[in-house]
């Protein structure tokens, strides 16, 4: 460090525009510092939008010129978000995503409400180490329990005789295994909101006439509206671009139509197989595919658009609790 | 109806009892304050009555009713809150009528009963605002307005001027009386200021570590308190005590030295006894003319004056070498004798004083039981207190 200080005073105009600038940023660090946030900034914007603008180049280059693409398409083809929904019925496949996701998020808010009035306003033995056995669950790997849970759902477990209901297939065999995974999250963020909510309200509002249950819909729900706010919307988007699930728990299949998805409930493939209908055996039309993502992608992306700052402002609220 | 009765409660958390067998009968219409310092357990004891909190042991009744496994909301109460706790999501309409809505009264009723409380509370024309747009006074009233609104059969009240300021609480006091005295209904108070229990109440509930010391009207808490703590509470500045002996005409203690004979009230020579006497029962002698009933003269040096305006605190050294009360009450080192405002006294100026006999209470000092108010009785000269214990 010394030496190059040294050269760069010695003499400036023999020195390269690097070595120069090396030695400026040496006298002035914040220089470097900057330099560094460029270069990481550039680093996780490639990794994060690349993959997005590569889906596109994929879509909009017509099927024949796929094979040679490099870095920009090769033709323009944006009839192909179009083609998606006339090749299969892709809608239906989003629908169903959607919906799942819904009927999970209510599920989980439900209960996770409860569990939160519980661990976050009540004083009992245990309270910790439970409260970590159940944040516990969300990091147990899918896999483990796959094979189980598959056996069950497809009948084959029978308790005293009765066999277990066929949920294969059915949103009941996506939404259960969805809910106990992603309910932990819920319980951590709602207790840390639901604690907050000064005792003095809750006892208000069971003199005015509710119970602890009403207290907690009526008073404590409404006063936590960030916080349910976060847990809803998390659940929604791991509900949503959840994998493991979504691809064993159903055999890829759709209704034809939007009344078709009420009528029955073994059509109920989400998004993902959707995705995949477009690989058959004859190939794989990787341009649909590629529009097809594009497309699922789209309601996380402005469901986190709407809701983001709620979502940091839910999460930091949590955290910064004195 | 709104005859509230404790029987033999208690409640007990894993390592303190917090109530300890508290019988309470509180008549219909009766406005009862419960007081005592910090963590008596009086608040505990209301939050049993509104059902938040359920007791260990014991029975709780409003009205004929036994509800001591009824939820809040079946009680037939209403609560007004130290933290005033207005939902802060809804508008002050929505807050007073939170608990009609509940209940599924018709829009017209709910109407009509929202008027008239915020009418009495004084709230017209504010009712579309939210409780953080309005001061504290206001959001007080509103959570009085919710609780009159559901015409309850008991009020509790905790500590609801506790975080309103010296001006507002004084006024709101006046307000809640007022209230009181219009709707006729029962009020429990729970307080730890004894000048709001004084001023307000029907009668006092004294309560320490969980027990109830006294509950008899105001008036008769501080004349006659029951033990050493009641006397000790009621009464602002306190009451002094000396810790002295009982000897053959009367009581003796290091500086003082008070004549009665002692076999009159059931006291023999050489019982531990505490004399407690009043600040304003004590007086210089210059002015103790018209006092009939005078103990011994006892010399003191003035330490520190307050004056209040209608009157002067006067702190007195009897004994220089004691340690002050504070330190170790009892002693009788010092005492704090409050004189009319035109009296002549300075600071560090030797003088004698006076204890008015017919106002000493005497206690038993190791069971802090009231053995005696008032060292002559009726058939002597008539004192207010020995009248009353005739009465009995």
């Amino acid at each position: 460090m010394a030496t190059e200080t040294g050269q760069q005073t010695g003499g400036e105009a023999d020195q390269g525009p690097f070595t120069r600038w090396v030695g400026s940023a040496i006298r002035n660090p914040a220089k470097a510092y900057r330099a560094l946030f460029y270069v990481a900034l550039v680093f996780f914007l490639f990794t994060t939008l690349f993959p997005l603008y590569w889906l596109l180049v994929l879509a909009v280059t017509p099927q024949r010129n796929l094979q040679d693409i490099f870095l920009t398409p090769n033709g323009f083809n944006p009839g192909v978000f179009i083609e998606v929904f006339e090749t299969v019925p892709f809608h239906i496949y989003m629908l169903n995503s959607l919906l799942l996701a819904v009927i999970t998020t209510a599920i989980v808010l439900l209960l996770a409400s409860l569990a939160g009035y519980v661990f976050g306003r009540l004083e009992f033995p245990g309270r910790a180490p439970l409260m970590l056995a159940i944040l516990a669950i969300s990091y147990f790997p899918p896999a483990a329990f796959l094979v189980p849970l598959f056996r069950l759902f497809t009948g084959n477990v029978a308790v005293a005789g009765i066999n277990s209901p066929t949920w294969y297939n059915t949103p009941g065999a996506m939404v259960m295994p969805f809910s106990a995974l992603f309910m932990p999250l819920s319980i951590f963020i709602l207790s840390t909101f639901y604690g907050q909510i000064p005792e003095g309200l809750e006892d208000a509002a069971r003199v005015e006439g509710t119970t602890r249950l009403g207290a907690l819909f009526r008073v404590i729900m409404p006063l936590s509206a960030p916080g349910v706010a976060t847990a809803g919307v998390l659940t929604f988007i791991a509900v949503y671009n959840e994998f493991f699930f979504s691809f064993l728990m159903n055999d890829g299949q759709v209704a034809q139509s939007i009344l078709g998805i009420v009528s029955s409930s073994n059509h109920w493939a989400p998004l993902l197989q959707g995705v995949l209908a477009f690989q058959t055996q004859y190939g794989s039309l990787y341009n649909l595919m590629a529009a097809a993502s594009i497309i699922g992608v789209l309601p996380v992306a402005i469901l986190v658009v709407v809701a983001q700052e709620k979502i940091v402002s839910g999460l930091t609220a949590g955290a910064l609790k004195e | 109806m709104g005859n509230v009765t404790l029987e033999h409660v208690t409640k007990r958390y894993e390592d303190v009892t917090a109530v300890d067998d508290m019988n309470l009968e509180i008549r219909d219409g009766e406005f009862v304050c419960l007081v005592g310092p910090s963590g008596c357990g009086k608040s505990t004891t209301m939050e049993m009555v509104a059902g938040l909190t359920k007791p260990t042991e014991g029975q709780v009744y409003i009205g004929d009713r036994n509800v001591t496994n009824l939820p809040p909301k079946d009680r037939g109460i209403a609560m007004v809150f130290q933290n005033i706790a207005l939902f802060p999501h809804m508008d002050v309409y929505d807050n007073i009528s939170f608990g009609l809505r509940l209940r599924n009264y018709d829009k017209e009723e709910i109407d009509r009963r929202v008027d008239h409380a915020s009418d009495i509370v004084q709230l017209e024309g504010m009712l579309d605002r939210m409780p953080d747009e309005m001061s504290g006074g206001q959001r007080q009233r509103v959570a009085i307005a919710r609780a009159i609104v559901r015409q309850p059969d008991v009020f509790l009240m905790d500590e609801p001027l506790a975080n309103l300021d010296a001006k507002l609480r004084v006024h709101m006091r006046t307000e809640i009386q007022r209230l009181h005295k219009q709707l006729e209904t029962t009020v429990i108070y729970v307080t730890h200021d004894q000048a709001e229990a004084m001023t307000m109440s029907d009668r006092i509930a004294v309560i320490d570590s969980g027990e109830l010391q006294q509950i008899d009207p105001p008036l008769v808490c501080y004349n006659e308190p029951a033990n050493l703590f009641v006397a000790g509470f009621i009464g602002s500045p306190g009451m002094n005590f000396i810790d002295g002996d009982i000897v053959d005409d009367g009581f003796v203690a290091d500086k003082y030295e008070v004549e009665f004979d002692p076999s009159r009230f059931g006291l023999s020579s050489g019982d531990d006894v505490t004399l407690g006497i009043r600040p304003e029962d004590v007086y210089p002698v210059q002015n103790a003319g018209r006092i009939a009933n005078q103990s011994k003269e006892i010399r003191a040096r003035t330490d520190v004056l307050e004056p209040m305006g209608n009157e002067i605190f006067v702190y007195l050294v009897v004994d220089e070498d004691a340690e002050t009360d504070l330190d170790k009450p009892g002693s009788g080192g010092r005492l704090l004798m409050s004189v009319d405002p035109d009296s002549d006294v300075e600071e560090d100026q030797e003088m004698s004083v006076i204890l008015d006999r017919e106002r000493v209470h005497l206690f038993d000092t190791a069971t802090g039981e009231a053995v005696q108010h008032g060292l002559v009785e009726a058939s002597e000269f008539g004192s207010a207190s020995a009248q009353a214990e005739g009465d009995d």
